[in-house]
């Protein structure tokens, strides 16, 4: 009984786990050796489905947490990764409060929305309020393949999420 | 018409204002704050420059450690769409295959690092002058975006931003973040580096600009300038920030430079700490 207690609770928490993980360790999403454009977003991906399909398993201060830790790592100002991440969260909660059932292909078409809306509020503050300067193509392929890879994400978190649902009712 | 608007407004409301038993804080309130912290930290008040300090240094060391397991398997990655159509009788074999690998990878890890370590300590003269400083490479995320590398030497060991770093001889970026016991490293690749340049055949000035990719650019060259295969680049020292003469890289067939210290495979560096930035970061 103990042990399944456990097992659910961190089968619950890995949502929250992966966007640390992928936040603060240096594995990345950025796959130049293979195809030198490609790099995808995982996080924005992590974020969206799960406060769209589960948001208790990921709260809103641990996604202002990792966008902190994922600033430090990559050396942006403090709080835009925060931001972008609210933002596409902020997106996700209107989509979930609006909508009775979804599926793939409306959470394809919202999370469009959402990465284009997040991505452009990046685009904005980093080119009019900090020194950086930032390739605008490099942000158009990343959001091209973070859309392009969401399909996949959306079936293993599918699965994942019926698992953790099968979990609760046991 | 107006009941749609309606229903656009209470749905908006609720997502920004909701909280619950689940969510602690609302989504409004952690937007406002994530601006006032992108405000304060962009417009560099004196207050947060430690603050950032601390969380720099605290943070780079969180992700040393979280990232120690990848380190040792480099090639994981690589394999993965390989191991995925492997048959299940060869995983078994692979598996054991694998710890085998992990601990030669260790020992060929450590017995590297050990080598270079005791080549740089005895062939390397510059060590003996007092302004060069080693560190080690903490962490080197590549982003899409940004080109940069974590040290593990910062202020303590005398580190300031605009410091030139050199791998071997050959320029690889400046700092331009300093900590307490860490620095990023700003690498000549980046799209923000740029670096006044001279090529070794006639002294053609020149400034070399990250492209974002592997091989920068050359940009400000005299007017229907060809560049050819093959010249040498140097740093001309002309901002007084990189001493002049050391090498960084050789221009190629598509008229970029290539460098010739390879950017994604640094890990020990030098830092010449006679040589600080007069240039306001």
């Amino acid at each position: 009984m103990l042990n399944k207690n456990i097992s659910w609770k961190i089968i619950n928490l890995s949502p929250v786990i992966f966007l640390y993980f992928f936040s603060i360790s240096e594995i990345d999403t950025h796959f130049e050796n293979f195809f030198e454009i490609l790099s995808f977003n995982i996080q924005l991906i992590i974020i969206y489905f799960w406060v769209l399909k589960n948001p208790s398993v990921l709260g809103n201060g641990h996604i202002f947490f990792a966008g902190l830790i994922n600033d430090v790592i990559l050396g942006f100002p403090l709080g835009l990764s925060s931001l972008t991440y609210l933002v596409i969260s902020l997106v996700a909660t209107y989509v979930k409060n609006m909508s009775v059932h979804t599926t793939l292909t409306s959470d394809w078409f919202t999370f469009l929305v959402g990465l284009i809306i997040s991505n452009s509020v990046f685009l904005l503050l980093i080119s009019n309020f900090s020194e950086i300067n930032i390739s605008f193509t490099e942000i158009s392929y990343n959001t091209f393949f973070t859309l392009l890879f969401f399909p996949f994400f959306w079936f293993l978190f599918s699965y994942f999420n019926s698992i953790m649902s099968t979990q609760k009712n046991v | 018409m107006s009941s749609s608007r309606d229903d656009f407004g209470i749905a908006f409301r609720s997502a920004l204002l909701q909280k619950g038993a689940a969510q602690k804080f609302s989504l409004v309130s952690l937007i406002i704050l994530a601006i006032i912290i992108f405000f304060l930290d962009t417009y560099n008040f004196n207050f947060i420059k430690p603050l950032r300090s601390i969380i720099n240094d605290g943070v780079y060391r969180v992700s040393l450690v979280a990232s120690a397991p990848t380190r040792f398997f480099p090639s994981l990655s690589n394999n993965i769409s390989e191991i995925i159509n492997l048959k299940e009788e060869n995983i078994k074999l692979k598996q054991e295959v694998e710890n085998l690998k992990f601990k030669e990878l260790n020992v060929e890890y450590l017995s590297n690092q050990n080598k270079n370590l005791q080549k740089l300590l005895d062939t390397d003269e510059t060590l003996m002058q007092k302004n060069i400083i080693i560190a080690k490479v903490l962490l080197d995320k590549r982003s899409p975006y940004l080109h940069s590398i974590i040290i593990n030497k910062g202020t303590k060991a005398g580190v300031l931003k605009g410091m030139p770093v050199l791998d071997k001889d050959f320029l690889v970026g400046r700092v331009v973040e300093t900590n307490y016991m860490s620095s990023r490293i700003l690498l000549l690749n980046d799209l923000n580096s740029r670096i006044p340049v001279t090529l070794d055949t006639d002294g053609t000035q020149a400034i070399l600009k990250g492209t974002g990719g592997n091989q920068p650019i050359l940009e400000y060259l005299p007017e229907e300038y060809i560049i050819k295969e093959s010249i040498n680049i140097f740093t001309s020292g002309k901002d007084q920030i990189f001493k002049a003469g050391t090498p960084v890289g050789k221009t190629n067939s598509k008229g970029s430079v290539t460098l010739f210290s390879e950017p994604n495979q640094l890990s020990i560096i030098k830092i010449n700490l006679s040589q600080q930035n007069k240039e306001n970061f």
